[in-house]
């Protein structure tokens, strides 16, 4: 085996573009080093790594010397043209031997499609892994795309951002190749603005060291490690914390090879100023983090430099007077904007176009109001209703502050700051605070009732709006947002256990559109369900359930998504009981039979048999039971419940023909086990659950 | 070092890498990107290196010289090389210690920002340079102009002047600047600031804006007809500024926003093409 190694030295790329680029490269150089023969596992190994600084990409791993010798047929003229009748070779044989160099006696018959030929064995040579590699790279490299990809100089090559140098070694040795007119060496260099000092590179370990005095550490975790042991270090007896925020970190740990942690402080008369907007304003821009104990601001900021050392305190200097700059403004939008109440300034919505077709953002609002009042109906809070009203009238009045313009990513929160201010109660400004809630889709569901009430209003909204106009919304991009949107309605709905027909919020929501949507009713609704069914699918898939079992809840129709989620739960939670795979295979049968019949009515007096009328029994004193339990959404007690049925069905089975001579008992059978079987769908479809056997 | 020795500079330094020195150009425009010096001069594929100063108007970002960092005009030194050298961004790093900053001392960042301007049918790809947090520099491979694709690529590097000062300067406002050792930048601009600021959120005529956009972008159009492209090209960046300072008055709603910007940028985009189309060979 020969190690090998890999650096390509480029300008600064965004931190996303890193990471992207070093989940195709694991991805696609183990595929590619196995189809070449040059590892045995197509996955990643032991001995393999990719990683990546923002000026960085670096792969190591371990390959053989060269492909393994294969053995090669090469076909020669037919059977019946080289060997006369009587088996003598002919002037063909052995002319084809001779081009070979091969003897006669050496010639094989080859079978094909088309007959029986000569050919002659051949052992090819592997080709050697240099050889292999150096054609591999520049493939591989090429192959990487980008969010955005740019060209550079009078290169035609589109990458990240520009290429400055490539080092590759195999077995210590240079491997020559080129990507985009830059040819590669044994060198490298050290941080770019640090050490940019050249470096002969004779070994991965030398590497990683040479770089290391030369400040750069190639390891993301060694980055990380490196911040928080500082981060600890600067705030060591303060009672203090980093403001949380994983997003910025990652970033940081990307963004940079030689992280220094620099404590700043700002006045303390900017502390007045809301935590959400002063964290922000610190983070947009110098990509600095707030300084708190709890929940509570200190007036100190942490930012990671790419630096040795800040012996005079001019990077933490230069931070500070930026960020007061920029306080100054939040401070100044602050107080510009609470001298118009937020009732006033929705007033100005009216001007402000929400999507083309769907009006004004005063429509939006006046739509909001409808479906906030239908929820509170449906989840029983007739208190909250004019509450909620409020928040709706209130919640988009942000969009018309100075602090929006300057800082859009406060939407929503903002407004709810600001009618916290106006002294709103908790129960109207929280609702609008967290109305854009889950932003991004790990992150949190609104906390307040009111506020999940209003987010999923403007959500269901956004979603009718878009699809009643006839946008296309399917496709891998979501430029209006429509999957994020229906994403945080299930999350929204799921953790929060709202009890209520999705099927008639989605009624709801297109009433209040009035005749303004451009689609029939109908069809809007049909594709909304299923766009939700698609979701939910996906949402389940992430959680970790059974494919199966997803489909088996989902298949009777999503009537109630906090519902279909406490289907998939049960039938999870069941799935390792001995009853399961057997109740299961009864449900299939009593569908096989059941395939292609028409619907039937039991009648008591026809079940002659004391099998037939025992499974009537306890299927009505059963049935009596579950109906509640379903109604209540308790799957999992409805199904155990269900399964007591079993001997019954397998009595019934047993000893009665179902599909007898006499039409009349026939149908009735039937009828019954039709019964049956609508009992078992109100719970789940068991006829798309996979059993193993 | 005052503003004027900063411009010496780096008119020096730039002059020394091959750059042509430009004038400012004598229209209003948002971004030293907008002059013909850029816009047209990116569009062939012939060598170009030029650098220049650029005041340029942003009427919205007015403040009435009360806020120590927003003014509603400001300068940029624009520098556009093309193609983009392999080195630029060393010569860039070395424009920086050539006005005397250490780098070694200082956090020197180059954070992704894609720089676009729908307007002109313009985009590039690239960072805005901050030093200590505070950007400095806009620095950009620029990859459309026009809605043409360049190529070779041109790189343009706009520095900010005023903010680059402020901290060379150390200064936490703008107006304490010192333009030369004996003027400072309040002297020369805050009334300036002032009056501007009343007259781009108070006082521009409205109606008198909305006439001559709708005539502006007659004219430009009949100029391109007639072939004139730079011509048209001026008179387009006029249409640009009268919306600048319409929206400044607050009195575009967004459906005219997308309406204006696409009626300019249609002109621009024909500019663009037709002045490539005519220059070809010549």
């Amino acid at each position: 085996m020969m190690d090998f190694f890999l650096e390509l030295i480029t300008e600064e790329m965004p931190p996303s573009h890193v990471n992207a680029a070093v989940r195709h490269l694991e991805k696609t150089l183990p595929v590619e080093l196995f189809t070449q023969g040059l590892v045995d596992k197509k996955g990643k190994s032991g001995s393999f790594r990719v990683c990546g600084t923002c000026r960085r990409l670096i792969v190591q791993a371990e390959v053989r010397d060269q492909q393994p010798d294969r053995e090669e047929e090469i076909i020669g003229p037919p059977k019946a043209a080289a060997f006369s009748p009587d088996g003598k070779p002919t002037q063909a044989a052995v002319g084809f031997a001779g081009s070979k160099g091969v003897s006669v006696k050496d010639l094989v018959i080859v079978r094909t499609k088309k007959g029986e030929y000569i050919g002659v064995k051949t052992i090819v040579k592997g080709r050697g892994a240099g050889d292999i590699l150096a054609s591999i790279f520049p493939k591989v490299i090429s192959s990487i795309s980008f969010q955005k990809m740019m060209r550079w100089g009078d290169n035609p090559f589109q990458f990240s951002r520009p290429i400055k140098n490539i080092c590759c070694l195999l077995d210590k040795k240079k491997l020559k190749f080129s990507i985009a007119g830059v040819s590669s060496s044994d060198t490298t260099y050290g941080h770019a603005l640090l050490s940019p000092k050249k470096i002969r590179v004779t070994s991965f370990s030398s590497y990683v060291k040479d770089l290391r005095d030369n400040k750069v550490i190639i390891f993301p975790e060694k980055r990380r490690e490196k911040i928080l042991n500082q981060v600890e270090e600067k705030l060591a007896g303060k009672n203090a914390k980093l403001f949380q925020d994983d997003k910025l970190f990652e970033k940081l740990v990307y963004d940079l090879e030689w992280p220094l942690v620099v404590l700043g402080a700002f006045p303390e008369a900017y502390l007045k100023l809301p935590i959400e907007i002063l964290s922000t304003a610190m983070k947009k821009g110098q990509n600095l983090f707030s300084v708190v104990d709890g929940r509570k601001q200190l007036p100190y900021f942490i930012g990671v430099a790419d630096a040795c050392n800040d012996a005079r305190g001019l990077i933490r200097k230069g931070n500070e007077r930026v960020l007061k700059a920029r306080l100054e403004d939040a401070r100044y939008f602050w107080e510009q904007d609470l001298k118009t109440p937020l009732k006033k300034r929705a007033g100005g919505l009216k001007k402000v176009v929400d999507q083309e077709q769907l009006g004004s953002y005063s429509d939006k609002i006046y739509r909001l109001r409808k479906i906030v009042q239908y929820m509170a109906v449906k989840l029983d809070v007739m208190e909250e209703r004019n509450h909620l009203a409020e928040a709706a009238n209130l919640c988009k009045a942000d969009l018309m502050t100075e602090m929006i313009r300057e800082f859009p990513s406060l939407q929503g929160v903002a407004g709810g700051l600001y009618a916290k201010e106006e002294k709103y109660p908790a129960s109207i400004w929280k609702a609008v605070y967290e109305h854009y809630m889950p932003v991004g889709l790990n992150d949190a569901v609104p906390a307040s009732l009111n506020g999940q009430i209003l987010s999923i209003a403007d959500k269901m909204d956004a979603i009718i709006g878009t699809v009643g106009s006839g946008i296309q919304v399917t496709g891998s991009k979501d430029p209006f947002g429509i999957r994020r949107n229906a994403q945080g309605v299930c999350r929204i709905i799921i953790e929060k256990k709202l009890n209520m027909s999705f099927p008639r919020l989605v009624d709801n929501v297109i009433r209040v559109f009035g005749d303004s949507l451009k689609l029939p009713k109908e069809k809007i609704k049909s594709y909304c369900l299923e766009y939700f069914m698609n979701r939910l699918d996906f949402l389940f898939l992430t959680k970790g359930y059974r494919y199966d079992l997803i489909e088996a809840a989902l298949s009777p129709g999503i009537d109630n998504i906090y519902f279909s989620y406490l289907r998939v739960k049960a039938l999870d939670s069941l799935k390792e009981s001995p009853q399961f795979e057997p109740m299961i295979l009864i449900a299939k049968r009593v569908n096989n039979i059941l395939r292609g019949q028409p619907g039937y009515k039991v009648r008591s007096e026809l079940l002659i048999e004391k099998r037939e009328r025992e499974l009537h029994t306890s299927f009505l004193i059963i049935k009596e039971n579950v109906s509640p339990l379903i109604m209540k959404g308790e799957f999992s007690r409805a199904q155990k419940m269900i399964f007591r049925m079993r001997p019954m069905i397998d009595g019934f089975f047993d000893h009665i023909l179902v599909m007898c001579e006499d039409k009349t008992l026939q149908r009735n059978r039937l009828a019954l086990l039709q019964e049956i079987s609508k009992l078992f769908y109100q719970i789940a479809d068991y006829s798309k659950v996979v059993v193993s056997d | 070092m005052s503003i004027q020795n900063l411009i010496m500079n780096l008119q020096k330094y730039w002059a020394d890498q091959g750059c042509y020195l430009a004038q400012p150009y004598d229209i209003e425009v948002g971004a030293g990107t907008m002059t013909p010096d850029t816009f047209f001069r990116v569009l062939d594929d012939r060598p170009w290196k030029v650098a220049y100063v650029q005041p340029s108007r942003r009427p919205t970002d007015g403040r009435y010289g009360e806020n120590p960092h927003r003014v509603q005009k400001h300068l940029q030194y624009q520098v556009i090389i093309k193609p983009s050298p392999e080195n630029i961004q060393k010569m860039y790093i070395k424009s920086l210690v050539n006005l005397g900053i250490d780098i070694s001392e200082h956090d020197l960042r180059f954070d992704e920002d894609n720089w676009e301007s729908p307007t002109i049918g313009a985009w590039g790809v690239g960072w805005q340079v901050l030093l200590d947090g505070l950007e400095i520099t806009q620095f950009t491979y620029f990859q459309q102009a026009g809605g043409i694709d360049l190529f070779p690529v041109p790189v343009e590097i706009t520095y900010g002047l005023e903010r680059l000062e402020m901290f060379l300067e150390e200064k936490e406002n703008i107006y304490d600047l010192d333009w030369s050792d004996d003027v400072t930048y309040r002297t020369l601009r805050f009334r300036e600031e002032k009056e501007f600021s009343e007259y781009n959120f108070n006082q521009a005529d409205v109606q008198l804006l909305r006439q001559s956009f709708i005539w502006r972008e007659k004219e430009a159009q009949n100029l391109i007809d007639n072939d004139l492209m730079l011509p048209a090209y001026d008179i387009s960046l006029k249409c640009s500024h009268i919306f600048n300072l319409l929206d400044s008055r607050g009195v575009i709603s967004v459906t005219e926003r997308v309406k204006m910007i696409s009626q300019i940028r249609s002109l621009v985009i024909q500019i663009a093409r037709k002045y490539v189309e005519n220059g070809k060979g010549k």
